[in-house]
């Protein structure tokens, strides 16, 4: 496999992000050459191998309600709340 | 001697037979950090009033009772500050306590404050992190390693007693071996990290940073078990480890990997590892070479998995429900954007971005389910080992600590730091660093003992009875 052509601003905005013109430039560069590192695994004949699972086993507990953070801890980081909810931007018009 | 130079252990017994107060532990403490903490910058918050509080009303008849214990900024601790080092959690107040600390308060330990660390656990220097760097006790013009960088470096520095850590890729082992104190990353499952805040979860491990191995197998009896909270924890019964060392490796078998002696790799960390190999020969144990052939591939396997999973888990720093929001935002996706493009460093960015390309349509292929596979091929590798030998013995770091400013322009350079620890993480076992030695610059070298998983016991024998045949652990960082 051959490095692809990262397009950092667009995959920053998938993220969530948006960078400055200058951490466009500098993360390119440096995504560049990260990638390029990764491609060495296209050398590991990699067939026959299935993916990998979790290495424990997961342990399911029994669906029952147990106490949890209170209404008040829960909201109390919350940046604006009002009501016992957090307020964000309007989302519909 | 300042109590704040003991042992866990010793402290302990010093408490038990009522020669000494909690109080006196935690003023001591608070005495070498009013010392030492202004060139190290270990810490990001110290509970002074809530520590010296906890002291008084310690119960010393539980097997922590008394013992102070400093905190990475990346464990919920209920009414502490948990900032992981980024400005996105600035202001945050831990809601309730991550069952590690619930542990430890069980035990009755309490907490002296909180350690400096790479963002969100990004990184090997601790220089990623937006509250300063933390700067190595044997030499403060270089890096403690990291990103557990604060915990090793107040160990180390004797201004913490103990410290947890959390290890995704070496995060506790390697700034141990470059402060020059006993650092265990646990199997995978062993310790739940409920209240951890999440970097890479199929990684992610907590665990202990201390002095000796004693204090080590002392607080991991205290973590390990089964919580219902994070189901990947192990269903066994829970164990006290390192009841009766005996100091024997008689018998033992320790495996050498060669892909971990590499050429041009520092010298004086070679001999010093070839050295405690030597010693563990020469009290009956025997060596044997073994090879984990898919070693070169381990770092790429892990930035891709590793900032996959980031990417996954650190969406949920969005500005809304707790942390940094952006002001006067137009709408909620430019709430989102610029509250995370406020809030995040550099490295934290670049992982993100890699770890949505490698997920990415189109690419998820190419690198994500080919990383996993290789991670199987590597897991493979420890397995077939660990039929040929019961402990692996390998350095923990290609080189000891490197200067401030050296490597942290070059991410993947600094990636490399990583080299001997990642694996471990990869294939899910129980890994320990301890010093083996210094250079002679005066800075300490760490070797690493990796068990089958769940072989802590086996690890904390062999670990403990190389220690006590040295005196390294007990030589002090210069004042």
């Amino acid at each position: 496999m051959a490095a692809p052509k990262l397009n950092v601003s667009d995959v920053a905005a998938l993220a969530r992000l948006t960078l400055t013109p200058e951490e466009t430039e500098k993360f390119s560069a440096q995504l560049g050459q990260i990638l390029g590192h990764m491609e060495t695994l296209g050398q590991i004949a990699t067939g026959h191998v299935p993916e990998v699972t979790p290495p424990a086993q997961p342990a399911l507990r029994k669906d029952v309600p147990t106490p949890s953070l209170s209404v008040e801890a829960a909201l109390s980081n919350a940046p604006a709340q009002a009501n016992d909810l957090i307020l964000v931007p309007k989302i519909v018009e | 001697m300042s109590l704040a130079h003991e042992t866990l252990a010793s402290l302990r017994r010093r408490l038990a037979a009522k020669e000494i107060h909690p109080r006196d532990i935690v003023k001591d403490l608070l005495t070498q950090i009013d010392a030492r903490e202004k060139t190290l910058h270990a810490y990001t918050h110290l509970n002074r009033e809530s520590a010296l509080a906890a002291a008084e009303k310690a119960n010393l008849s539980l097997p922590l009772g008394g013992i102070p214990i400093a905190i990475k900024d990346n464990l919920n601790v209920l009414g502490d500050p948990c900032t992981c080092s980024s400005k996105i959690l600035e202001g945050y107040k831990a809601p309730y306590d991550a069952t590690a600390i619930a542990r430890l308060r069980q035990a009755g330990a309490f907490f002296l404050g909180r350690t400096n660390m790479d963002e969100f656990a990004m990184g090997s220097s601790t220089e990623n992190s937006a509250l300063g760097v933390t700067r190595n006790p044997w030499d403060p013009t270089r890096i403690p390693g990291g990103s557990s960088g604060g915990s090793a470096a107040a160990v180390a520095g004797r201004i913490a007693l103990a410290a947890l850590g959390s290890d995704t890729g070496g995060s506790i082992r390697q700034p141990a071996a470059l402060c020059g104190c006993v650092g265990l990353k646990p199997t995978y499952g062993r310790i739940s990290r409920y209240g951890l805040v999440a970097f890479a979860s199929s990684l992610d491990q907590i665990g202990p940073l201390t002095r000796t191995v004693e204090d080590s197998a002392l607080l991991l009896s205290a973590l390990a078990g089964h919580d219902p909270r994070d189901n990947t924890t192990d269903l066994r019964k829970p164990e006290t480890f390192l009841t009766k060392p005996d100091g024997s490796v008689k018998g033992l078998r320790i495996g050498l990997p060669k892909e971990y002696f590499l050429p041009g790799m520092d010298t004086e960390t070679e001999s010093a590892v070839r050295a405690a190999a030597e010693w563990f020969k020469k009290n009956g144990a025997t060596i044997v070479e073994v090879s984990l052939p898919h070693t070169p591939a381990a770092i790429a396997v892990y930035y891709i998995l590793a900032t996959a999973e980031a990417s996954a888990n650190l969406a949920r720093f969005d500005g809304v429900r707790y942390g940094r929001r952006a002001t006067d935002a137009r709408d909620v996706l430019d709430l989102y954007q610029r509250s995370r493009s406020e809030g995040f460093g550099a490295e934290v960015k670049r992982r993100i971005i890699l770890g949505t390309f490698v997920l990415s349509q189109g690419y998820a292929d190419a690198y994500y389910r080919r990383a996993q596979k290789v991670r199987g091929l590597l897991r493979e590798d420890f397995e077939k080992a660990f039929t040929q030998c019961d402990l692996l013995l390998t350095p923990t770091s290609p080189e000891p600590a490197f200067r401030l400013g050296e490597r942290n322009q070059d991410p993947l350079k600094m990636y490399l730091a990583d080299v001997f620890t990642i694996s471990t993480n990869l294939a899910g076992n129980g890994a320990i660093s301890l010093p083996c030695g210094f250079t002679q610059s005066n800075l300490p070298i760490g070797l690493q003992l990796i068990g089958p998983r769940f072989g802590e016991e086996t690890i904390l024998r062999a670990a403990h009875a190389f220690e006590q045949a040295h005196d390294f652990w007990k030589r002090m960082p210069p004042s």
